[in-house]
């Protein structure tokens, strides 16, 4: 019995069970809030719409529907993934990548002219938006690694800057290009060179198309990270000027390299992010006057999953899951912002991670002084 | 007669922790005298103070102003005793004017006046005294000019203190206290930011005030400007309250002795040796703070030989730590060479310095030894890690990289709670500093640099290192040590260089000085001209 009992509060003491514990909590929170938000909203149907919330797919009676929806939250997964470690990847360094918006929007540039309108094969496509993203991304970094400019505030410039030349080039661009009765750009189609190749995936869920290669490539990615953060030297370099920029610099690390390193990398994968959700014709390029959401979503993501390559696989699943359930109730008698809203309160306040985690922080230390003060009593 | 004392501190106390900062220190202030008060560092001159203005509560013992008990809890109820402080870093608002800056907290609001009604006249004082706060620039700044030509101390009242020099920043804390009527003022190490011809500014304004009738309580640790201006002297040493002295009955060399203690442990784990070849050579380095734009290190050469211990001696803050930045390659060197083994490299990067062959405990554990949220694995490859046994291709050999971390934590003794994968912000500052110690030491280079390597410890780790660079002079390496403990610098040191306002005042070997003279070097009141740089002997 005791045995038991102290493996689980060296389980419990552990900094990786914490971080999932508190993630755990950052959902519940965000989701009994929502909750409140649906009832204030529309009492009669709160407990229904919360239901298909957190059901999405579940609620089909079907199950070729159920598996068809199952296919798709997954495949939307992928691209939040991506951001997810584009955002991951320079707060190691020590960076806040609020530009991703904006890297993922100049890789849509470069996928609606190279892959809708010239129709290359995907895999360029693909590698070519990720270096123009990295390329953007990198001016965050040059900024800051030589002129000292707040990589925050240089990243939401160049934001706007790409929303609007985006915009500005697609909406003229030639027909193949972009629709202008809907003014938006030309979805790319599973019958094009550009689209990511389904490999037989899509007849494991339901002949839903989008599922593919893109999926796995993802969780390639995902290792990649991961790897590239624990066991290599570049890793090594990034996380400590991260951490202490100051003792890096001691030990000879240029600061100037890992910004560059970073962003680029950071600017990569957003471009991937891109790719993932154009490629797979579920998104096209709107007129749109903000810019792209998901690179903010991919914040969220990245601190529910504990700024853990693997966490930030299932933080993803959750939002994306929230999302496409959410998407679902203005079929319940609520309105579309009504939705948005309530995913994205359960979205954001998942992103109180380091909020729980310091609350619970603090308690245990309460507790701990009164056990140290409790010992010495006994002593005495 | 009885004394007409304006302050008494008598019996202080204070402790943080287990640490006695203040042991009974009695501090007696006479009116419109200047006390002057010395200590090394450490010694609780800086508690003492804070004290007496109210930023900490003593644990025991009694204030009294002109002779009354008075009981000061906060900064608020010092001032409204009329106790002034300049600190030592100025509390000024970098964006304002120097107007703006003095009446800050305290100012003037405007008052109507005037043939209007009464009635209306009052309520609109009334409500620009709770609501409106409309400050009287006008009669503020007669207010503040009067103070200016009385005290003569001319500053531009429209300048912005970003725009201002330090010595005018100084002036205008000066009239802040004044301007608040306190009749009571202390210094915390007013000089230490100003240049020689400011210092002769000041210690004039100083006596300016003292004729006007203010009481000044002064902490210094050059003698020099204490000798000059103070009328009694009071010497704390750890702590503790070691005597007062009228100046005029004591000279510079007694109150050094008193400064530093008497009391010298002998030391005798030392073998004679001869130094061999040089393995640094410092040459001219200049170094330029680029915030206040003064000199702090100044043609500054040595040099290090093989087999040999060169201590920079000091008080803190004379720029010893930047002749280390200097060499290391940290900061930026304004002039100079630096020369490694014979070789030129000054123009080199930390990464190409560190390969050509330096290795370095840093002054700061925290700030640039360690990444407090690495593990134990990680810390002691730091400056290595890309090195071939520890890395292939971008990949670091984690396997070998344990099996080197395990050995040096057997050999060093580091103590964690777990194993090796121990995040290092968990340790004691004992073990963190076994961690750097043994890094560098285990990397095995010619020229060991080691900047206050026992600070914070206690005195078992301190025998440990102490022993540990011992024996690395026995294996012939050239160490350069940056200490502030003079029982440190008799204990380990062939040669000393004092340093002093960013230039080496003195050498010695620890055979031909004692602690008093060190003292008075070290206090500015006393300089040679130095060359530094000894040849060695080739084998």
């Amino acid at each position: 019995m005791n045995k038991i009992k102290s493996f689980f509060s060296s389980l419990i003491k552990k900094d990786s069970t914490k971080t999932v514990v508190t993630s755990l909590w950052c959902a519940m929170l965000g989701l009994i809030l929502g909750f409140f938000i649906l009832l204030i909203i529309n009492p009669s149907n709160a407990a229904y719409g919360m239901t298909s919330v957190l059901g999405n797919y579940l609620i089909f009676s079907s199950p070729a529907d159920k598996l068809n929806y199952f296919g798709q939250t997954l495949a939307k997964t992928a691209p939040l993934i991506a951001m997810s470690l584009s955002i991951l990847v320079s707060y190691k360094a020590g960076l806040f990548n609020l530009g991703a918006s904006g890297q993922y929007s100049i890789a849509v540039l470069v996928i609606c002219l190279l892959g809708a309108g010239a129709n290359w094969p995907w895999y360029i496509v693909m590698i070519i938006a990720m270096i123009a993203a990295a390329i953007w991304s990198a001016l965050t970094g040059l900024l800051k690694a030589f002129f000292n400019v707040n990589e925050v505030i240089s990243g939401i410039m160049l934001n706007w800057i790409a929303l609007y030349l985006v915009n500005g080039i697609l909406s003229n661009a030639g027909e193949s290009i972009w629709d202008g009765a809907h003014s938006e750009s030309v979805a790319i189609t599973s019958a094009s060179n550009s689209f990511i190749p389904s490999i037989g995936l899509d007849k494991l869920f339901a002949g839903n198309s989008i599922v593919g290669l893109g999926m796995i490539l993802i969780l390639i990615v995902v290792i990649i990270i991961f790897i590239l953060l624990k066991k290599t030297t570049v890793g090594y370099e990034l996380k400590a000027t991260g951490l202490n920029s100051d003792a890096a610099r001691y030990a000879g690390i240029s600061k100037v390299k890992s910004i560059l390193i970073a962003t680029a990398i950071s600017g990569a994968l957003a471009g991937l992010a891109a790719s993932l959700s154009l490629q797979n014709g579920f998104t096209s390029w709107r007129l749109s006057s903000v810019p792209p959401e998901i690179g903010f979503q991919g914040i969220s993501s990245a601190f529910l999953g504990g700024l853990h390559p693997i966490g930030i696989i299932f933080s993803s699943y959750f939002i994306m899951h929230i999302t496409e359930g959410g998407s679902m109730i203005t079929d319940l008698g609520f309105s579309p912002e009504t939705a948005s809203i309530m995913t994205s309160v359960i979205i954001y306040l998942s992103g109180f991670v380091f909020f729980i985690k310091e609350v619970m922080r603090k308690y245990e230390i309460k507790n701990e002084l009164n056990m140290l003060s409790r010992n010495k009593e006994n002593k005495v | 007669m009885k004394e007409n004392y304006a302050i008494e501190m008598l019996g202080i106390t204070k402790r943080f922790g287990n640490i006695l900062a203040n042991d009974h220190i009695d501090i007696r202030l006479q009116k419109g005298h200047i006390l002057a008060l010395c200590g090394e560092n450490g010694a609780g001159k800086s508690t003492i103070m804070s004290i007496l203005f109210g930023l900490y509560t003593p644990d025991e013992g009694v204030i009294k102003k002109e002779g009354k008990v008075v009981k000061i809890t906060n900064p608020n109820d010092a001032t409204s005793l009329n106790i002034g402080m300049v600190h030592q870093h100025f509390k000024l608002v970098d964006t304002f004017t120097v107007l703006q800056n003095i009446i800050l907290g305290d100012e003037t609001l405007k008052e109507f006046k005037g043939d209007n009604i009464n009635f209306v006249k009052k309520s609109l004082n009334y409500l620009n005294k709770k609501i409106f706060k409309i400050i009287d620039y006008k009669k503020a700044r007669e207010d503040i000019n009067k103070i200016i030509n009385q005290y003569d101390l001319q500053v531009d009242l429209d300048k912005k203190i970003k725009d201002i020099s330090v010595e005018m920043q100084q002036k205008v804390e000066i009239i802040k206290m004044l301007y608040r009527k306190n009749d009571i003022l202390i210094f915390d190490e007013p000089t230490a930011v100003l240049t020689e011809q400011e210092i002769q500014d000041f210690l004039k304004v100083m006596n300016n005030l003292k004729k006007e009738g203010k009481s000044i309580i002064f902490i210094s640790h050059k003698l020099n400007e204490v000798f000059e201006v103070s009328d009694e002297i009071t010497v704390i040493r750890k702590g503790q309250y070691i005597d007062t002295l009228k100046t005029s009955e004591t000279t510079k060399e007694e109150i050094s002795a008193l400064m530093v203690g008497r009391k010298l442990k002998e030391f005798n784990g030392k073998s004679k040796k001869t130094p061999k070849e040089e393995v640094l050579r410092v040459e001219h380095l200049t170094m330029i703070d680029p915030f206040s734009k003064k000199k702090v290190v100044n043609d500054v050469s040595f040099n290090v030989r093989k087999g040999e211990i060169v201590t920079l001696a000091g008080i803190d803050g004379n720029g010893q730590q930047e002749v280390i930045y200097g060499i290391t390659g940290i900061k930026k060197a304004h002039e100079g060479t630096i020369l490694l083994d014979k070789k030129d490299i000054s123009s080199y990067s930390i990464r190409e310095k560190i390969k050509a062959g330096i290795s370095h405990i840093p002054e700061d554990r925290h700030k640039h030894g360690l990444i407090l949220d690495y593990s134990i694995y990680e810390n002691t490859v730091l400056d290595r890690y890309y090195e071939k046994e520890f890395s292939k291709c971008f990949f670091l050999n984690e396997k070998n990289i344990k099996k080197y971390a395990d050995e040096l934590i057997d050999k060093y003794d580091v103590r964690s709670s777990g194993d090796g994968n121990t995040i290092v912000r968990s340790m004691s500052g004992g073990n963190q500093q076994k961690i750097i110690v043994g890094r560098e030491i285990e990397r095995n280079q010619d020229l060991l640099i080691a900047v206050q390597p026992t600070r914070g410890l206690d005195i078992g780790a301190i025998e440990g290192i102490h022993n540990l660079l011992l024996k690395q002079r026995e294996e012939d390496k050239a160490i350069l040590l940056v200490s502030l403990e003079l029982d440190q610098v008799f204990a380990l040191s062939d040669r000393i260089l004092v340093m002093y306002e960013g230039e080496i005042v003195g050498e010695f070997t620890p055979d031909n000085v004692n602690k008093e003279t060190l003292g008075l070097y070290m206090s500015g009141a006393k300089k040679d001209k130095v060359n530094a740089i000894k040849e060695g002997i080739n084998e």
